[in-house]
């Protein structure tokens, strides 16, 4: 019975709320963390200048950067600015992401996973693995 | 005062960019080369705002309905093919020619579409099997008209070809390429301008991302200039997406018209600059 409830609430999401709701969260995330590492940049050294150039990095390798950054020295205003940015990077991604879920799971139409997938897969490439 | 000057421009792009679809790069890096930043440091940092831009839209244009997520399930595919097809023979082709060339279908799209400056907007009457089965259409409440308007795609195939050439053009210069994705929404599927305009704006973040990654592979992402551009385009992105739904589709036509020749000659002028 419980299952049949779930399965009911799932068949009744609709798709545009889901997506808005995972590019508010993602924006409300993002410029939480930039804006955190400015105001304590601004605070430690009194200007909002963050000098940091990201050298020869993919997303996965950047945020694997600035983690191993945290473990080593702990968290600075750089980090929280660069994990801002890729925050926002990742939106778009999850938003794709959600889409091919979305198109399976609940309206199951195969032509529009089997078309998100492929913008996923792709963008997966280049993000992670280019 | 710079960082306060940049985040000024940078709400500026992302209001031009929410209501024309064609991303904020217009404003952007001329701003930024101005101010002596490295054109590919500029086009760089344009790529991320485009990101930014696209997000901070996407959240009313897709709870109002005016981003239809099906035209951009279809045609993201096409345009991230082309991107990293694009991508991969970036270094074997000389992007002088390019630039130039662009501008040139740029300004020529501009001058052809000139003769319906003023038209209105015209709902597809009979769209072809592919476009049915492709579910290509909607339906969003139009708050100036006080009606709910409905629309339907056509020339789906015709589309997909051509956001190839977009993507394309996005992998191998770098750049959105959101002009010519407005264009194959608004000339060749035949959305209204609005739809054009905010789904435009959800397809571009895709692609945006794609180049976006490579700038960032090549060690040309200037991070001082991140977050002040991130934190005004989404700004300038949040008030531009409440303000298209308050602007009628002949207005947004005309904000179109009156971009595209502007991005033609930059991209120009990008052509005499680069190698």
């Amino acid at each position: 019975m419980r299952h049949v409830a779930r399965m009911k609430r799932i068949a009744d999401l609709d798709m545009e709320p889901l997506v808005s709701a995972i590019l508010l969260r993602g924006i409300v995330l993002s410029v939480s963390l930039i804006v955190a590492g400015l105001a304590w940049q601004w605070v430690a050294t009194g200007q909002f200048g963050i000098n940091d150039i990201l050298q020869g990095v993919n997303v996965f390798h950047f945020l694997l950067g600035d983690l191993h950054d945290v473990s080593v020295a702990g968290l600075h205003p750089d980090v929280l600015v660069d994990l801002g940015v890729i925050t926002l990077l990742l939106i778009p991604y999850v938003r794709v992401l959600a889409s091919v879920a979305y198109f399976a799971w609940v309206e199951r139409q195969w032509l529009y996973t089997l078309l998100t997938s492929g913008v996923l897969f792709t963008l997966t490439y280049m993000l992670f693995f280019g | 005062m710079w960082f306060g000057l940049l985040v000024l421009a940078s709400v500026a792009a992302g209001l031009i960019g929410a209501v024309s679809g064609m991303g904020g790069g217009v404003i952007l890096i001329p701003v930024l080369t101005i101010a002596g930043v490295d054109i590919k440091q500029a086009i760089g940092i344009s790529l991320i705002s485009v990101v930014a831009l696209s997000c901070g839209t996407a959240v009313n244009y897709v709870r109002g309905h005016l981003a239809n997520l099906k035209v951009s399930a279809f045609l993201e595919v096409f345009a991230v093919i082309g991107a990293l097809a694009g991508a991969s023979i970036t270094v074997v082709v000389s992007r002088r020619p390019l630039f130039l060339l662009c501008g040139f279908i740029l300004l020529a799209s501009w001058v052809i579409l000139w003769k319906d400056w003023d038209r209105a907007w015209q709902s597809v009457r009979s769209p072809e099997e592919g476009s049915r089965r492709l579910i290509l259409e909607g339906s969003y409440y139009d708050h100036v008209e006080r009606r709910t308007v409905h629309y339907r795609g056509r020339r789906p195939l015709i589309g997909g070809a051509l956001m190839v050439v977009a993507g394309l053009i996005s992998g191998l210069l770098g750049i959105g390429a959101s002009a010519f994705t407005v264009l194959i929404h608004d000339a060749v599927l035949g959305l209204p301008p609005k739809v054009s305009a905010a789904t435009s704006n959800l397809i571009i973040g895709v692609m945006a991302l794609a180049g976006a990654s490579l700038y960032l592979e090549a060690g040309l992402i200037d991070s001082k200039l991140l977050a002040p551009v991130i934190l005004g385009v989404l700004l300038g992105a949040l008030l531009g997406s409440r303000l298209l739904t308050h602007l009628t589709n002949r207005v947004v036509l005309r904000i179109l018209f009156s971009i595209l020749p502007v991005l033609g000659v930059e991209m120009f002028i990008h052509g005499l600059w680069s190698r």
